[in-house]
């Protein structure tokens, strides 16, 4: 094994080599011996020259100032393709929407009607009782009330430079994002706070919701939310906004506002109204119970 | 000098004009960006040298690019396309240093 080695080495370095020394083509010193022997040149084998190296020359320019437009212009290319496709979320995300408001108007309709027939009988009321509690706990219900709204949003741009159009852009600072778990660690301090119901956003949250990342989006049960993120929170005002601007949540993320320049602001409201949540399905449990309510399967 | 205005005048006339490169091209044109530069760079050298050739200076320029090409396009129908790409780009770059550093040494005698 080791007796070939030097062979190999010695073929490589040769093939590097002659890559590294003989960076001009040999083809001109063919040439130029071709032409040492064929003497002095005329004049029309001149002209014949300056205008192959002048067309060449040419060709070359027109090459390097093509490459030069075609890169630039492949960025707006594909920042054409960025809107067209952010058109579409968009259409489709109104739809959702719109289905959403629908949905939840004919739930408000069935709970109407469950109401209506349960308040007949004593027992009845009790269970519709028990039903508005659960549905507003587990999201299923709109709600509305007094509370605290805490706004966090991205750290203001900073001035930079595109590297390939060299045109000024704007890009947030890396830690002046707010990210899923920012929005998951406030969230869940509200709810120890004592928050009865919250939204992000207006996408109101059920016992089962995510707060996730998806690539540089943040998505509130699989929908995006964008800086500012608004995070709506219901419950006794006089209890909670005290306890989340003690907690140590708030403080940290007062310290970030002031490291970082994340927004991050709270603000006592009196009277705000929370959607019904989207995603409330049961997985895996199994209600026993004869249906009553609309909200179960 | 004139061969220098022509060059730029290329430059001028590929900004102005604007022309619509086909997509099917586009893989091709930074290949054919450098093995253009390789040519001149080769040629201004061979001047330098005293050995330049007008003739081979143009084949060199027009085989290169289509070499180039054809290693791209072949890498691309073999799936090693991005790989082929950086290992014309690397030989060709040495070149354009090696030719680089000769007309260094000839300009400023260092």
């Amino acid at each position: 094994m080791s007796s070939h080695r030097p062979r190999i080495a010695s073929t490589t370095s040769g093939m590097l080599s002659s890559l590294l020394e003989d960076a001009l083509d040999p083809a001109y010193a063919e040439a130029a011996a071709r032409r040492g022997d064929a003497g002095e040149r005329d004049d029309r084998k001149r002209s014949q020259t300056l205008s192959l190296m002048i067309g060449g020359l040419l060709v070359a320019g027109l090459l390097l100032g093509i490459a030069y437009t075609d890169t630039r212009a492949e960025a707006p290319g594909s920042e054409r393709a960025r809107l067209a496709l952010l058109a579409d979320v968009q259409r489709d995300s109104a739809r959702t929407a719109e289905l959403q408001e629908r949905l939840e108007q004919l739930r408000a309709e069935v709970a109407d009607a469950v109401d209506a027939g349960l308040v007949v009988t004593e027992e009845g009321r009790a269970q519709s009782e028990l039903v508005q509690r659960l549905e507003a706990a587990t999201g299923v219900l709109a709600v509305e009330g007094p509370g605290l709204v805490v706004t966090m949003s991205d750290a203001p741009p900073e001035e930079s430079v595109d590297p390939v159009s060299g045109e000024p852009v704007e890009v947030v600072p890396e830690a002046g994002l707010v990210l899923d778990i920012d929005l998951q660690v406030v969230v869940n301090a509200l709810w120890a706070a004592g928050a009865e119901a919250i939204a992000v956003d207006g996408r109101r949250l059920a016992p089962t919701s995510s707060i996730r990342t998806a690539g540089e989006a943040i998505l509130v049960d699989f929908q995006p939310v964008s800086s500012p993120y608004v995070v709506e929170a219901v419950g006794n005002p006089d209890l909670l906004v005290p306890r989340f601007a003690g907690s140590e949540t708030a403080g940290r993320y007062d310290a970030y506002r002031q490291l970082y320049g994340i927004g991050f602001d709270l603000a006592r409201a009196e009277q705000m109204s929370l959607a019904a949540a989207t995603d409330y399905d049961l997985r895996y449990a199994e209600n026993t119970a004869t249906p009553t309510a609309g909200p179960t399967k | 000098m004139i061969p220098a205005f022509a060059l730029a005048l290329g430059i001028v006339l590929g900004l102005i004009l604007d022309p619509t490169v086909p997509l099917w091209l586009q893989p091709y044109l930074p290949i054919a960006v450098v093995a253009a530069l390789d040519s001149v760079f080769g040629g201004v050298r061979a001047r330098l040298d005293g050995i330049f050739e007008a003739k081979v200076f143009v084949v060199s320029f027009v085989s290169n690019v289509l070499v180039a090409a054809l290693i791209v396009f072949l890498g691309d129908q073999l799936g090693v396309g991005a790989q082929l790409s950086t290992a014309v780009v690397v030989v060709l770059g040495i070149r354009i240093f090696g030719n680089a550093a000769a007309i260094r040494r000839h300009v400023f005698r260092a």
